[in-house]
């Protein structure tokens, strides 16, 4: 189980730091520094060092909270390269690194999609196998992308620029990857959940609350369900960090966020389709983190394939067991 | 959370490995014609195996027969029963619902004199809530239990009685007040399905099936010793009843077996849409399944999860039908009854019983307005 009282913690600090209007402001700016800040100064920023568990529950509180860092991206970094590491640093995901190339302990070539590419101090891809930590400024240039989110998804690009660290991985960046979008996505979905149905609550439509109506109630009703599924099944994936737990939830986690966005902005209305309302904080980062790391469609495949090579007998053990079978 | 995270200790793992050992020993594949769920067939012999090996009223007290156990090692045991197609329908019922309500609501001399038959595999229990004018809307039954010296004569008709033909009792909701309160003056009654006055007509289901029936009751004497718990306190224990219906795996595995066949038959041929059809499928498993035994855990607690169960006996149902849909999508079949492949005969079965997953143990659409009422607590 996580620590309660480090989860907590975060809780708070997000809470009073991730306001609608600093997350709004971190679009235009590209990320939010007072929140990176005062995550670093609280011990947050060095994710890989607290234990698997801990780290993942603290993602789904910054999911929950729309929180504009690259606070996955930091977890990820020290997992790969098995130790903390200094700083602010982003991972480049696999299908963004397949125009890098190490020559002599330089790297050339352009990251693709770098998550906070432009603000963090060093990035870390696979390049042959191999974990490498180079300083974005060596970068000739940084081409500013972003995603649906409006969060920075940049292109970086060396040329010959010589890399701090290079060690033979120390986790499957795939997994580990989907593992940390799975955690965010629960804490978003339990959010937009709790939003939604508050929402309907306080809205008066004809004389009532429009969660009064029937049909407003089944939109609620499944989002309380993806909610529910996909934050039981991002944890378990979190106790049992392995290849078949971790495909399943973020196979539920992709599904969910196209199902549970349509759901929580038709509840919504006009209301839920501008930026001055906090819904698309969670919905468009739902929408972006969906194909990250392997949309439903990608690990619906991988899991199709294991199953089947396993044979009919070890489907039902499979769901059981997960892992432990397949 | 609703949901709190759990996983299977040690000795419900060791349970969960006597199951699927004892399954292939007594019932191979192959020998057998496997069933969907809940909805598998009837078989004496067998419920009265699964008794000798303790597996039937698992959480009814010892003293009156049962095992002391919990509702988690019930779901380890029902959920490898269901997932094999195993016949469980002859104490299906009094296993899941009419055991614990007896338990719960009953006299000593009822617990005595039912529970050990129960737990024995031998009684099969239907349930007689349902009528012509009280579907969903349960509290508009009509029919009534009239007082006379020693006991109550029924009369009324109760329908879309499952297995009334082959059971042995059904517990009875009636009116036995004058209230007119909708939900006052209910009662529920245990009812000899051989009594005098008692008429049993089959309903030919959509299969072809008569599991289905029509029971009327013309003055039907059922003696005070019979009255389950209350008398007017019918509607509350039925409510409670109704919670031990919901949230269990054969909320989502009556479609299991179709696709563990479809792997078996043509898992060398499913084709990308084949794999991404099986992939989703097994993912959704595996959460419901999560949540399901989160359900149970909470049970174990002394916890009543209604908004829970609500929750996953919805989502469950409506996974059960769209993956059917899917399968129907996926192969290039025309059906027929008696097909040679497993696979095609269970895709039969499960189209023309399919409707009822969203219907049976109340509709879809009510239980979403029995969790929507109470969601704040998320």
């Amino acid at each position: 189980m996580s620590d309660w009282l480090l989860v907590d913690g975060a809780r708070r600090l997000l809470a009073d730091t991730c306001t609608h209007e600093v997350v709004q402001a971190a679009e235009a700016e590209g990320w939010s520094a007072v929140i990176w800040d005062a995550l670093a100064v609280s011990g947050y920023a060095d994710l890989a060092g607290l234990g698997l568990a801990d780290a993942l529950a603290v993602l789904t509180v910054a999911g929950e909270h729309a929180a504009p860092v690259p606070l996955a991206e930091a977890a990820l970094a020290g997992w790969l390269l098995g130790g903390s590491v200094e700083g602010s640093v982003s991972v480049v995901a696999p299908g963004g690194s397949g125009g890098l190339s190490l020559n002599g302990g330089l790297l050339s070539g352009a990251a693709r999609r770098v998550p906070w590419g432009r603000a963090v101090e060093r990035v870390v891809a696979l390049v042959d196998g191999q974990a490498v930590m180079i300083r974005t400024a060596l970068a000739t240039r940084v081409e500013r992308r972003t995603n649906l989110a409006g969060e920075p998804r940049d292109t970086v690009v060396f040329d010959g620029a010589r890399v701090e660290e290079a060690r033979p991985a120390a986790c499957d960046l795939n997994e580990r990857g989907a593992l940390t979008r799975a955690a965010l996505m629960a804490g978003a979905l339990g959010a937009m959940a709790r939003l939604t149905i508050h929402y309907a609550g306080e809205r008066r439509q004809f004389g009532r609350p429009i969660a009064a109506f029937q049909a407003v109630q089944q939109h609620l009703v499944s989002l309380a369900q993806d909610a529910s599924l996909v934050g039981l099944a991002a944890e378990h994936a979190g106790r049992t960090p392995a290849p078949f737990e971790i495909a399943a939830a973020k196979q539920l986690a992709s599904h969910a966020a196209l199902t549970a966005t349509r759901a929580a902005h038709q509840v919504h209305g006009a209301m839920g389709m501008t930026q001055e309302y906090r819904l698309h904080h969670f919905s468009r980062r739902l929408w972006a983190w969906r194909s990250e790391y392997g949309d439903e469609q990608h690990w619906a495949r991988w899991l199709g394939v294991a199953v089947v090579r396993a044979g009919a007998d070890n489907l039902y053990p499979a769901i059981t067991g997960g892992s432990a079978v397949i | 959370m609703l949901f709190e995270v759990t996983d299977l200790e040690e000795g419900e793992l060791a349970l969960q490995r006597e199951v699927r050992e004892f399954l292939a020993v007594e019932l191979p594949r192959g020998t057998f014609q496997p069933g969907l769920g809940m909805g598998a067939p009837r078989d004496r012999v067998f419920s009265a195996k699964l008794a000798s090996r303790g597996w039937i009223g698992m959480a009814l007290p010892g003293r009156h027969g049962g095992h002391d156990r919990g509702a988690v090692e019930r779901f380890v045991v029902n959920e490898e029963l269901l997932r094999w197609g195993a016949p469980v329908g002859h104490h299906w019922v009094a296993d899941r619902q009419t055991g614990p309500v007896i338990n719960r609501f009953g006299t000593e001399e009822q617990k005595q004199r039912f529970l050990p038959a129960i737990c024995r595999g031998e009684l099969s229990f239907a349930i007689g809530m349902s009528e012509p004018e009280a579907g969903s809307d349960l509290a508009a039954v009509r029919t009534r239990a009239a007082r006379v010296d020693g006991g109550w004569t029924v009369t009324g008709t109760k329908v879309w009685t499952s297995g009334a033909h082959a059971s042995d009792w059904f517990i009875v909701l009636c009116r036995t007040g004058d209230d007119e309160d909708r939900h006052e003056g209910l009662s529920q009654l245990i009812v000899d399905l051989r009594s005098e006055g008692l008429t049993i007509r089959p309903i030919p289901f959509l299969d072809g099936h008569s599991e289905f029936n029509e029971v009327s009751l013309e003055e039907v004497f059922v003696p005070d010793e019979l009255v389950l718990g209350a008398v007017g306190q019918g509607w509350a224990q039925n409510t409670s009843e109704l919670a031990y219906e919901r949230g269990g795996p054969e909320r989502w595995l009556s479609t299991y077996l179709l696709v563990e066949e479809l792997v078996r038959e043509r898992g060398d041929a499913l084709g990308d849409r084949g794999l991404l059809l099986l992939g989703d499928a097994v993912a959704r498993w595996w959460g419901l399944r999560r949540l399901s035994l989160s359900v149970a855990r909470t049970i174990d607690r002394g916890e009543a999860p209604a908004v829970q169960s609500a929750l996953v006996k919805e989502m469950g149902t409506r996974f059960e039908q769209d993956l059917l849909a899917a399968l129907q999508e996926l192969v290039d079949v025309e059906p027929v009854m008696d097909a040679d492949s497993l696979f095609e005969r269970l895709l039969v079965a499960a189209v023309l019983t399919g409707p009822s997953f969203t219907i049976r143990g109340g509709t879809n659409e009510i239980l979403r307005s029995v969790a929507a009422k109470r969601l704040g607590a998320l």
